[in-house]
């Protein structure tokens, strides 16, 4: 790799690396904040959320207070949070003391099982349909599927679930309703999301296929001798890739949202079901870890990216060295 | 732009969806003022729908039209306040951005990048799990997952506005920054955002609803569609009217939602003559 | 080159008609020599662009063609069947597009566009014969200057085996350092013995082949055809001896007059670089007097516009003093503030000048927030008779009208303002040349009635000539070939 691209890449990855520095803080903080700007008193809660409501004492409380540090100044407190954090030590799990690393782990496995294969699914229904739409605008195959695209888009996900969970699981009893056993359980979860990503990939693809082949560059390579086929390999798929790829980032806010619904609904064991379980429960150093993978692969999702736009663009390559 | 081929528009479905949606407004009039969301009456529980509760009652005896209508309020509600809020926000702070000079731009450029770099609705969550539901973390974090996205697009248009000819000849004329901001910039500002706003809107709606059916959203036994649909899941198969109610509600709001405001983007709107 | 008795283009009776079903081009018919030049004249709305168009069998939706066309040896084909006409694509026809920034793909090296279906020998051969160094291979269009880009147009067409090729617009837009580029190019088109059949609105180009044929085209319909060198020196019909007369080199001398009038603009020892880069300008003096006209001219990239902005007080000089009357534009705002007004710029694209979504009339009205609203309403009435302006225009939108009405209403609009000194940048270039006449004839007198100043600036030597008095050159730092 020659020197200007070593620093291109920088010029790209940098504001990214940047950014999940920030967001680890920034996160890190908020719940730090939220956890002590609550009423009440801390070593009661922890105790509560590791003993049990109805079990919690006074004695336990202190014994808290003392192992965790609890009674020293906020800023303090702040302080060894902080570098506790730095240090990659996450502490345990406040409900069942396993060390968080491993739990946010071994759920984060599932989530990513889960993610990939609805990101895929959503394309394979996307790509096809967005392409045939795009290449007749205004033709049936358009309307109908952009139609179902907005419909689609007005579903709230745990509706989408519920609608194909009674569907194919309760009246058709093709596959199981939830849980987490077989490859076969994750099948209805997966086409939940892919249905959510792909009501607005959809008509990006659509978009980005209908103002591709309008361009002129594409007319004047069949001048030059190309098929039309050809032309639009050629020509047509780079081109149109750019804002498809440029969205299957943003796509992944879009995810989180989707997940944590999905795998509550569908009590799939994953990354989402376990912030949602351990928000409730005030678990909070599992909501810090959790909350902090989740930010962490925002930011390195949005890098990939980034990287690959600039693979595909070569103008972005000018307006970055610029 | 050639509207036909870039956006989706129906006409005829259109006006058919403003004449339907006359017509629920008016059943939900009838509704809110009539029946009584919050009275109890366990020996009552999961009817079917009559002419008493034309949508059944719920595993708590509760009429379900009752709180689906009052339910709308709120949802709605706190979803148009939310992007409003939003959009003033982020509309005024992009155009600082554009107008005001590089350190502003710089300044409130890293606050946007910094507060996108959250995904979805993690602040949300977060802000509801530790504060235990209610109203504040919808607000605040639906509202900070939106302005950034207002103020960088206000900015991006104004910045391409200010670099037009007609920019620069109002400035040379003598026309005052508040007019110029006013009249050219604003107007293609405005446009822009709209079908922002509109798919804000449904995007806030669909949010309150998720945090409401994660049981982190408003306080029970305040009616709200997500925890409605929550709560009737396990009766899904005795009582789907029910559980179907509320998801229907919070569809028809957000198709119509974001259908209208691609109705507003796809027509040239020009001042009277 | 001998003429040779085959023909390479031969069209009859072709119409082609609009959506609405009117005719735009009516009953057309020519012929082209193999090896020979055709020119079709025109102006904007002439329906030239659309024969071209119609050749290839590209006309845009809606409209239809009639009439026959006969391209090479091959069988006559209806103008109205596009897929015939397609089919001939790069074997028969070749076409070099207005605009390379359209036609060529951002995303794909130079060299994938230009040797697909062509050996990649021939494809170094036709880079060649238009100057162009063989790594261009690798670049991509964006890093192309403009006039490499229009290289590589002309490659195109030279790289493939078409006998014919068709050019639409070769100058349209272009400085006059490019203007001889695109007509050297299509000489070698000639040259190389492809036959060349042009559409134009630039005398320059028709000129540049008096060997060829030239066409007159009217609102869709031929007023006259022949031999270049005939029609242009002694045209036969009225609308061919106006449009001839339209280029600038046949005006008469409306300048050169001896000023000793007070100067409202006096520029000494000016220099402008933008940050890091070197000086566009430096050591620039010259004075605008009031009743005459300063062209400065220099190729494009010289700077010309920039030196509009800073004499405006738009933009900042590095060095230097501009002087308005008695202040320094420069050195006091609220001086600066107070004149403002009276220093004045005319655009090159006027329609851009006008908010698009509201009606030119009331965008004149709301001139009365900054000027006195005292009599405003008469004095607007007699601007806009001066100028011909029609009353109906004013309840147009800047879009609705042609180039020339929206431009006289900028004027109407500069004149209300009550200006010392208009600096013109560029303002007819995107003009036909009948109507940059029209328009240049006017300014010319509104200078001399009001006194005011007019500094203009062109890169159009010939315009410079018949209408300025005293002529300001920059020296061209960045070049571009």
């Amino acid at each position: 790799m020659s020197v200007s691209e070593a620093r291109l890449l920088w010029a790209v990855a940098a504001p990214r690396l940047w950014q999940a520095l920030i967001t680890g803080w920034l996160l890190a903080t908020l719940c730090f904040a939220l956890t002590h700007a609550l009423p009440g008193d801390v070593a009661l809660r922890v105790a509560a959320a590791r003993i049990g409501d109805d079990r919690v004492t006074a004695e336990a409380a202190e014994r808290i207070r003392q192992e965790e540090g609890l009674g020293l100044s906020v800023l303090t407190q702040y302080g060894t949070w902080m570098m506790r954090l730095a240090q990659g030590d996450l502490g345990r799990s406040l409900v069942t003391g396993t060390p968080v690393l491993a739990e946010i782990t071994n759920h984060g496995r599932y989530t990513l099982v889960l993610g990939t294969v609805g990101w895929l699914l959503s394309y394979l229904i996307a790509l096809p349909l967005g392409f045939w739409a795009g290449c007749w605008p205004g033709g049936v195959v358009d309307r109908l599927s952009m139609g179902f695209a907005v419909v689609l888009a007005s579903l709230p996900t745990f509706l989408v679930g519920i609608g194909l969970i009674s569907a194919f699981a309760l009246t058709l009893h093709w596959l199981p309703p939830a849980g987490f056993k077989t490859g076969a359980h994750m099948v209805l979860p997966a086409l939940t999301l892919a249905l959510g990503l792909a009501a607005y990939s959809m008509r990006i693809v659509r978009n980005a296929v209908v103002e591709v082949r309008q361009a002129f560059y594409l007319t004047f390579a069949r001048i030059r001798g190309h098929s039309s086929v050809g032309a639009f390999l050629h020509h047509g798929v780079r081109n149109a890739a750019i804002p498809i790829v440029t969205f299957a980032a943003l796509q992944f806010a879009y995810l989180v949202d989707g997940f944590v619904i999905v795998e509550t609904l569908f009590n799939y064991p994953g990354l989402g079901d376990l912030l949602v379980r351990s928000l409730l429960a005030r678990d909070v150093p599992v909501v810090v870890g959790a909350a902090l993978l989740i930010g962490w692969t925002y930011a390195l999702i949005n890098l990939a990216a980034d990287l690959a736009c600039l693979k595909l663009d070569p103008r972005r390559s000018m307006r970055e060295a610029a | 732009m050639m509207a036909s081929t870039k956006t989706w528009t129906a006409r005829r479905p259109t006006r058919m969806a403003g004449i339907l949606i006359c017509g629920l407004l008016i059943v939900a009039a009838w509704a809110a003022l009539t029946l009584d969301p919050l009275s109890q009456d366990l020996m009552k529980a999961l009817e079917p729908p009559s002419l008493a509760h034309p949508l059944g009652t719920d595993h708590l005896g509760r009429d379900v039209l009752a709180r689906v209508v009052h339910a709308a309020p709120r949802s709605l509600g706190i979803a148009l306040v939310c992007v409003t809020g939003a959009a003033g926000l982020g509309i005024a702070l992009g155009l600082v951005a554009a107008y005001a000079g590089r350190l502003a731009d710089i300044c409130i450029m890293r606050l946007c990048d910094l507060l996108l770099a959250l995904p979805g609705i993690l602040l949300a969550l977060l802000l509801a799990g530790f504060l235990g539901g209610g109203i504040i973390p919808m607000l605040i974090g639906i509202k900070v997952a939106l302005w950034p996205q207002f103020t960088r697009m206000s900015r991006s248009v104004a910045l391409g506005v200010l670099n037009e000819p007609h920019v620069e000849a109002a400035r040379l004329a003598g026309f005052p920054a508040h007019t110029i901001l006013l009249r050219h910039v604003l107007p293609p500002v405005l446009r822009q955002t709209v079908c922002l706003a509109s798919l804000g809107t449904g995007a806030a709606v669909m949010s309150i609803s998720a945090l409401g059916f994660l049981g982190l959203g408003l306080k029970p036994p305040t009616p709200e569609w997500g925890s409605m649909t929550s709560e009737l899941i396990p009766y899904l198969a005795d009582a789907p009217v029910q559980m179907a109610a509320p998801c229907v509600a919070i569809f028809l709001t957000v198709l119509t939602v974001s259908v209208l405001g691609e109705f507003v983007l796809a027509r040239r709107t020009r001042l009277p003559r | 080159m001998t003429p040779s008795s085959a023909c390479a283009l031969h069209v009859a009776d072709l119409v082609i008609r609009a959506p609405a079903g009117t005719a735009v081009v009516s009953k057309v018919s020519f012929a082209l020599g193999r090896g020979q030049s055709l020119v079709v004249i025109g102006e904007t709305g002439s329906g030239k662009s659309l024969i071209a168009q119609a050749l290839l069998g590209l006309l845009p939706a809606g409209f239809s063609a009639e009439g026959t066309i006969r391209i090479g040896d091959g069988l006559p084909i209806n103008a109205g069947c596009a897929d015939a006409l397609k089919s001939l694509w790069a074997r028969e026809i070749a076409f070099v597009p207005q605009e390379p920034s359209l036609a060529l793909d951002p995303t794909a090296a130079v060299g994938r566009q230009l040797s697909q279906n062509v050996s990649p020998a021939r494809s170094a051969e036709a880079l060649a014969a238009v100057d162009l160094p063989s790594d261009i291979f690798r670049f991509h269009p964006f890093r192309l200057s403009g006039g490499m880009a229009q290289r590589v147009l002309f490659a195109t067409a030279l790289a493939s085996e078409a006998s014919l090729v068709v050019a639409d617009e070769p100058t349209k837009g272009l400085d006059a350092d490019r203007v001889r580029i695109a007509i050297d190019l299509l000489k070698r088109l000639l040259r190389d013995g492809r036959s060349l059949f042009v559409v134009t609105h630039d005398p320059a180009v028709a000129e540049a082949f008096p060997q060829g044929t030239v066409v007159v085209l009217h609102d869709g319909v031929i007023v006259e055809a022949g031999p270049a060198a005939q029609v242009l020196a002694a045209p036969t019909h009225r609308y061919t001896k106006t449009w001839v007369e339209a280029h600038p080199a046949r005006w008469p001398q409306l300048g050169s007059r001896k000023c000793r009038m007070p100067a409202v603009l006096e520029v000494s020892d000016l220099a402008f670089a933008y940050r890091g880069q070197r000086p566009l300008f430096e050591r620039l003096t010259f004075s605008v007097s009031r009743g005459s006209v300063t062209a400065v001219v220099g190729p494009s990239g010289s700077g010309k516009s920039t030196l509009g902005d800073v004499v405006l007080g738009l933009k900042q000089p590095s060095s230097g003093r501009v002087r308005w009357g008695d202040t320094l534009a420069h050195e006091d705002r609220r001086e600066l503030r107070r004149w403002r007004q009276r220093y004045q710029k005319l655009h090159q694209d006027p329609a851009s000048t006008f908010l698009p979504d509201r009606p030119l009339g009331r965008q004149l009205e709301d001139l009365k927030e900054v000027c006195s609203a005292q009599g405003f309403d008469a004095r607007l009435s007699l601007v806009l008779d001066r100028l011909k302006l029609r009353k109906v225009l004013l309840d147009r939108f800047a879009d609705e009208i042609s180039g020339g009405e929206v431009q006289r209403i900028a004027i109407a609009r500069l004149l209300m303002l009550q200006p010392a000194l208009i600096v013109a940048d560029e303002p007819t270039s995107r003009l036909d040349p009948i109507v940059q006449r029209e328009v240049l004839t006017l300014l010319r007198e509104i200078v001399d009635q009001d006194g005011l100043g007019l500094m203009l600036i062109s890169h159009d030597d010939a315009l410079v000539r018949a209408v300025a008095d005293t002529t300001v050159r920059i020296k061209c730092q960045n070049v571009d070939s």
